[in-house]
């Protein structure tokens, strides 16, 4: 893993993530770990340091829940999904991400 | 917080392992992929293996990091906080056990003084809605009399005059009545009470009813009510009692009701018959009674005293002579009641305060020389990743711990402490006083246990987190020892000061005390016995009866071998029985009313000056030809005497005594002596005068008899004498009149020697403080030391720095001492007596009395540096 690139995930950004990620369905944290790779072409990586402390938390707050269930090798995994407050907060966050990347992308422009 | 939440994060705190055993699974899932994934891409199982451990870096922090997000960290971090700091306070046993101790001598102290305090300024008294009664005083303030007993025709024109009072009842003090029970004469504390006075009370009886106000007329009174206990001692709780004839003092009178169980009314009264006064012979001039009553519904005091000032207005209109200048005053009861302690309780309470106060600065000083020595802990806890934070709330985990256990075992010993310290009370407790455990105490007991674990932990707790890594990791200490031993050294200097502070209060209540045990009473206690009898009315009808049976008595007791001399006393000096009596000098302007000068009237028989001890200064005592019929004379105190003749001799002079428009005899005097000391030990209002017994035959005397050795070992003999001639009387108060005197000033010696106690446990407090800090001194600085002697300080030099140091902080905290005491003590002014608040001969003795303790609290660390071995010091570490 890149160092540089962890720092640049700060515990919000990778909730956020998570959050988009569960928003089709629910998965489990292999998984989302290897979406996040991929959807990012593998500019994103996550440690699972990092990602299972961020969906306990996620769980802890309500915005996911959790059910144990057999996976695609048949092993049974934890599978996370969102909930509806996790709906909600999605979309804020999500509105709050792109105000702030827009105004970011401004000042870079115009500076 | 939703319910579904509050679910999870009481499964997470129930089902730990089950939740953690799940996180594992949750792991081994995603371990068990990636491996997968690996051997996919070409590796072989160990290396697919070893390259998913790799990618899992941090799998233990990342576990711990899931485990807090589930929300319980703070309680489960606590409980392992508790848990850790029990392994650490018993480590440390011998720390832990002083610290507890501490605290625990300070709260239960505390708890103690506050069940007392509790039990006479807090708890409601035993009456339903108690806080609506009131007493109802006359006032005379022209002759700065606060407080003067009622007279029965101006009760009965409050009674029926006022609108704001739900009922007024009155009752004359607590009397003694004569019961045979069992064959055995008893005496029972009872009263005289109206018509109403249960009513105004709220309390109704067990059995039967209580009196009518037709019962409260002369001839129509013989019945009684009886008390819950008397009933249940004396009747064997006998349910048929209503309607029974019982003998009371030799008089017949039918029970017509039981009190319940723990009433007792004023007082320890535990029989009632109607007071069945009448105005003829309880006239306006007649103040003995005490009022009660009830205020009604939204009426406040302020009120009822406004509406009783009009009232008292027409009263002294209607009855110049006798009313003028006399006021109404209303207190509620519970003031009333227990104003006397206030002043006494409140000072008490600050002081075992204070004692608690400097308990917690020694704690919190012990607490910093032992995070001192822990500092490589924090350190390395700090470098394993604890926050600040973390550290903190585990010192305040231990103090709090340390704080519950000492408060635990404080509540514990403040119970055996208040039974202590009602066991110096020697008299008989009034009924409105309850001193049990309640609510209110365990709540005070278990909020100064916080606060305390809160006050010595909280310093230490700062100091302590604000860690250095660096330093402490490779210094091992010595980093902050000088922000620390500067804290260290405030606590020092606060304990000193406040110790002082104590010392010095209780410098001047031993002093106050000591003033008042030397005063010159006037009389003699030393081997005197005395012994109350009041003879029943209904036995000893006649003014002879008494006279004769009083001087059979007398003279069988004169001739028990032994006895010096033997008389009696119609009031007892200090024992709380007066009679004052309005006086009239021939010669001298008359006064009427509440102006008149008022002496107290003692009624003697034969031989009582030389019994006591007071001394005959001119003329003669009483003899046995001061008969009814013979001429009216009185003798009177050097007091009176100096004030009406000081140029002359007073013999022959005459006195007039009672209200003036009554007209009693003129009294001619024949005899002066030496002024007693009769109210109170600190001083007499009324100078005394005294009248013989056979032209007063009042039916209660006190016995006095001097002995010729210890007074108690004739009781047995002066019981016998009265059995002889009356086997049905009963004989009360038995005690040597140094008890009586000692009584007396049971007050002043209780607070002077609970004062003693606290500032003692204060002192010595104080004094491990220091000797604490100079010891820790000395260790830390040994290298110090050793460099020191090593260029040439000598022994001596290195005592005198030792010693000089704490002997600065000693000084610091004496000037500040003596400076909050000046402050402070001015408060204690009403409890001394003879002795100012500013006693410069205390607060000298004090300061250096604490100073030379504090010398030697110095002096052992300082003879230890002293012997420091410069090599051995210099190669240590």
């Amino acid at each position: 893993m890149n160092k540089q690139q962890g720092d640049l995930f700060k515990q919000g950004t990778l909730e956020l993530l998570i959050l988009r990620l569960l928003r089709s369905g629910s998965l489990n944290g292999w998984d989302i770990m290897q979406r996040i790779e991929l959807l990012s072409a593998e500019v994103l990586t996550v440690t699972p340091g990092a990602l299972y402390p961020a969906l306990h938390r996620l769980e802890a707050r309500g915005l996911i829940s959790a059910v144990w269930r057999p996976s695609d090798n048949n092993r049974k995994a934890k599978f996370y999904g969102l909930t509806t407050n996790g709906r909600k907060q999605l979309e804020t966050q999500r509105k709050q991400w792109e105000q702030f990347s827009d105004a970011i992308a401004l000042v870079l422009r115009d500076a | 917080m939703n319910l579904t939440d509050l679910f999870r994060r009481w499964r997470a705190l129930t089902h730990k392992n089950e939740m953690d055993q799940e996180l594992d699974e949750e792991m081994q899932f995603h371990l068990q992929r990636d491996i997968e994934r690996n051997v996919k891409s070409g590796m072989s199982l160990e290396e697919a293996r070893y390259a998913a451990l790799k990618s899992f870096d941090r799998l233990e922090q990342s576990k711990e990091e899931c485990r807090s997000a589930r929300g319980v960290g703070l309680i489960e971090n606590v409980v392992r906080d508790v848990t850790y700091s029990l392994r650490v306070l018993l480590k440390s046993y011998a720390f832990t056990i002083v610290v507890i101790l501490t605290l625990a001598l300070g709260i239960g102290a505390n708890t103690a003084i506050f069940s007392f305090a509790n039990g006479i300024l807090l708890r409601p008294l035993p009456y339903p809605q108690s806080d609506r009664l009131a007493v109802l005083d006359e006032t005379a303030p022209k002759q700065g009399i606060e407080s003067l007993s009622v007279s029965y025709p101006n009760f009965l024109d409050w009674r029926d005059q006022n609108t704001v009072f739900e009922g007024v009842a009155t009752h004359y003090g607590t009397s003694r009545f004569a019961m045979t029970l069992g064959g055995q004469p008893t005496e029972i504390r009872g009263s005289r009470v109206s018509y109403g006075l249960f009513e105004v009370l709220r309390v109704s009886p067990l059995l039967g009813r209580t009196f009518t106000i037709n019962e409260d007329r002369p001839e129509e009174d013989g019945v009684v009510i009886l008390g819950y206990d008397l009933w249940q001692r004396n009747f064997g709780g006998d349910s048929n009692i209503i309607g029974k004839t019982v003998d009371v003092s030799r008089r017949q009178r039918t029970v017509i009701g039981v009190m319940p169980r723990g009433f007792r009314f004023p007082e320890v009264s535990e029989l009632w018959v109607p007071l069945a006064f009448t105005t003829k012979i309880y006239t306006r001039n007649d103040h003995g009674l005490d009022a009660i009553a009830r205020l009604k519904d939204g009426v406040t005091l302020t009120q009822a005293q406004t509406e009783m000032n009009t009232i008292a207005r027409r009263i002294e209109e209607q009855n110049p002579v006798t009313n003028e200048g006399l006021g109404v005053k209303v207190i509620s009861l519970h003031e009333n009641l227990s104003g006397n302690y206030r002043d006494a309780l409140l000072i008490l309470l600050g002081v075992v305060g204070c004692v608690l106060l400097v308990a917690c600065v020694n704690v919190a000083n012990l607490m910093l020389a032992r995070a001192t020595a822990r500092q490589k802990e924090f350190a390395l806890r700090a470098a394993l990743g604890a926050g600040r934070w973390q550290i903190m709330r585990q010192l305040l985990i231990e103090s709090m711990l340390l704080a519950l256990i000492g408060g635990t075992l404080g509540f514990v010993l403040s119970i055996w402490a208040l039974r202590l310290l009602l066991t110096a009370i020697p008299i008989d407790l009034p009924f409105w006083m309850n001193f049990s455990i309640d609510l209110r105490v365990l709540g005070f007991s278990l909020a100064i246990t916080l606060l305390t674990g809160f006050i010595f932990g909280a310093l230490p707790a700062l100091q302590t987190s604000r860690v250095d890594l660096n330093d402490n990791l490779k210094e091992g200490g010595r980093g902050a020892g000088g922000v620390r031993s500067r804290a260290r050294s405030l606590l020092v200097v606060t304990e000193i000061a406040m110790s002082l502070v104590l010392l010095v209060g209780a410098g001047l209540m031993v002093q106050s005390f000591l003033r008042l045990q030397r005063v010159n009473i006037g009389l003699n206690p030393k081997n005197v016995l005395t012994a109350t009898l009041v003879l029943p009315r209904a036995k000893y009808v006649k003014d002879e009866q008494r006279t004769e049976f009083f001087k059979q008595l007398m003279e069988r007791v004169r001739s028990l071998p032994g006895v010096e001399a033997a008389s009696a006393t119609g009031t007892l000096p200090l024992n709380g029985s007066t009679w004052g009596r309005s006086l009239t000098v021939e010669g001298y302007p008359v006064l009427s009313g509440g102006q008149a000068p008022s002496v107290q009237h003692t009624v003697v028989t034969p031989g009582y000056f030389r019994t006591m001890g007071i001394s005959l200064l001119a003329g003669r005592d009483f003899n046995d030809s001061d008969a009814k019929d013979s001429p009216d004379v009185t003798i009177i105190d050097e007091r009176l005497a100096r004030q009406y003749w000081p140029n002359e001799s007073p013999i022959g002079k005459r006195v007039r005594f009672g209200p003036p428009e009554d007209n009693e005899p003129w009294h001619t005097i024949v005899g002066v002596v030496s002024a007693i000391r009769h109210q109170r030990v600190q001083e007499d209002t009324d100078a005394s005068v005294y009248m013989p017994h056979q032209k007063i035959p009042v039916t209660g005397l006190s016995l006095v008899a001097r002995t010729s050795s210890n007074p108690q070992d004739f009781i047995g003999a002066v019981r016998r004498e009265v059995v002889q001639l009356d086997p049905d009387l009963p004989v009360s108060e038995v005690a040597t009149m140094e008890e009586v005197v000692a009584e007396a000033i049971w007050q002043p010696r209780l607070y002077a020697m609970l004062f003693a106690v606290f500032a003692g446990g204060a002192l010595l407090l104080a004094l491990i403080g220091i000797y604490g800090v100079m010891a820790f001194l000395v260790q830390t600085r040994t290298h110090e030391i050793g460099i020191r002697m090593a260029l040439g300080a000598s022994a001596r030099d290195v005592f005198k720095l030792i010693v000089g140091r704490g002997m600065k902080l000693t000084a610091v905290g004496v000037v500040i001492g003596v400076g909050g005491a000046i402050a402070l003590t001015r408060l204690m002014h009403s409890l001394l007596f003879n002795t100012s608040a500013t006693d410069p001969f205390i607060f000298i003795l004090i300061s250096a009395v604490l100073s030379v303790a504090a010398f030697f609290a110095c002096y052992l660390p300082a003879r230890r540096a002293a012997r420091v071995d410069p090599l051995i010091a210099l190669r240590y570490e």
